[in-house]
């Protein structure tokens, strides 16, 4: 199962890979931000000394968990602010930690941590205006690393006016 | 007397980010700084004592936890309404500390990254910062308690040295202070946090196959 989490962002990216998938008979899960709610994470422990495994809060992180727990591939559709996620996208990325295998690996020689439910592929689509070198190379640098947290596979993208249409395409060959 | 406004960027008033500030705090009002530590969290609903604070100082410092590799995402906010009152911000000095739960300084250093490309954007002069791993081990306790806690405390002392001169940080004084895992280490120190995690599950009732809350029917 693939998993399109979308924050909301010119040209909305989130809904025409959506469309691209499903015109290409490729099955997906679409996940709007806009409407849904997600409260922080206040790292109050709840999740493991009252509920374990659960995060104690009532909010929207409650539609998007279990769908996250059938996902495979995740992809993260989101505006990029100073390299990093947006806000309403990093609250739910905060969130997933609750869903996440809490168990130590080793790989390459590093502490790593499991997945994310079963997701065996992230992939981050960041949105811009433009991007420069700089900003392009923060965020590439952080889906590597949560990436590599994760012990699994992956990639980053980065869409701005100049490559939107080889960019998705070069998502949805990915997600073949 | 210069101003400096540490922000503690955590949920938890105490912790191991509030005991960073706190240090930051002892050390710069030694050095004929007023200091005021302000917490994120309880001012999200209403930034105006958060922006006041800010437009006050002349160096502001940043101290938060690392949630998946950079800072919490109301870090993000916290920005992106700082932006929006540009009027606050007027070429002060930025410091970023970030503490996390992995021993590399890698997985976190993604956050002082996002506060430099903040710095550029909006006229700031990025100083640099300090990044340390192992942090929610320490659960607010000094930072000695760290198996690298002499290599930790001297880094940390050499930044807040800069900090309180208005100097650049080189991120040189981390990436020394950093915890040198061999592979066998790597396997010991997985071993033993797995052994932590199984057993605080048995003792709640929690078998190995057991299915998140979020994967049973009842919640969808």
């Amino acid at each position: 199962m693939i998993t399109i989490l979308s924050d909301h962002t010119r040209h909305e990216i989130g809904e025409r890979l959506d469309r691209e998938l499903r015109e290409r008979k490729i099955e997906a899960e679409f996940i709007s931000l806009a409407d849904l709610n997600v409260d922080p994470c206040y790292s109050c422990g709840g999740c493991t000394d009252k509920t374990y495994g659960q995060c104690i809060h009532r909010d929207d992180a409650d539609i998007i968990l279990p769908k996250l727990m059938r996902t495979d591939v995740l992809v993260m559709v989101t505006p990029v602010k100073w390299g990093s996620y947006s806000f309403k996208t990093k609250r739910v990325f905060d969130k997933c930690a609750i869903i996440g295998d809490r168990h130590y690996y080793c790989k390459n020689g590093e502490l790593v941590k499991g997945k994310i439910g079963r997701v065996h592929t992230f992939m981050a689509i960041g949105v811009k205006d433009q991007w420069n070198n700089d900003e392009r190379q923060v965020f590439k640098s952080l889906v590597e690393e949560n990436i590599k947290i994760m012990n699994i596979q992956g990639n980053a993208y980065m869409v701005d006016d100049s490559n939107l249409n080889a960019c998705l395409e070069s998502v949805v060959e990915g997600l073949r | 007397m210069k101003k400096a406004v540490i922000i503690n960027l955590s949920p938890r008033k105490t912790g191991t980010s509030m005991m960073l500030a706190t240090r930051c705090q002892t050390i710069l009002s030694s050095r004929d700084y007023l200091v005021e530590i302000l917490h994120l969290y309880p001012n999200l609903k209403d930034m105006s004592a958060l922006l006041v604070a800010v437009k006050e100082a002349q160096t502001i410092i940043m101290v938060g936890p690392c949630y998946i590799d950079t800072y919490p995402a109301d870090t993000v906010y916290l920005l992106e309404e700082l932006e929006k009152n540009r009027d606050v911000l007027h070429g002060q000095d930025l410091y970023g500390i970030i503490q996390g739960g992995m021993p590399y300084v890698h997985t976190h250093e993604s956050g002082l990254k996002m506060l430099e490309l903040f710095a550029r954007d909006n006229g700031l002069s990025y100083k640099g910062g300090f990044v340390i791993g192992m942090g929610a081990m320490l659960n607010g306790q000094p930072l000695n308690k760290l198996i690298n806690g002499k290599k930790v405390e001297h880094g940390f002392e050499l930044f807040l040295e800069n900090v309180a001169k208005q100097e650049k940080s080189s991120s040189t004084l981390y990436y020394d202070a950093q915890l040198k895992i061999p592979v066998w280490g790597c396997y010991l120190m997985a071993k033993m946090m797995n052994r932590k995690i199984d057993k605080q599950r048995r003792e709640k009732g929690i078998g190995d196959q057991e299915k998140s809350p979020y994967d049973k029917p009842e919640i969808h």
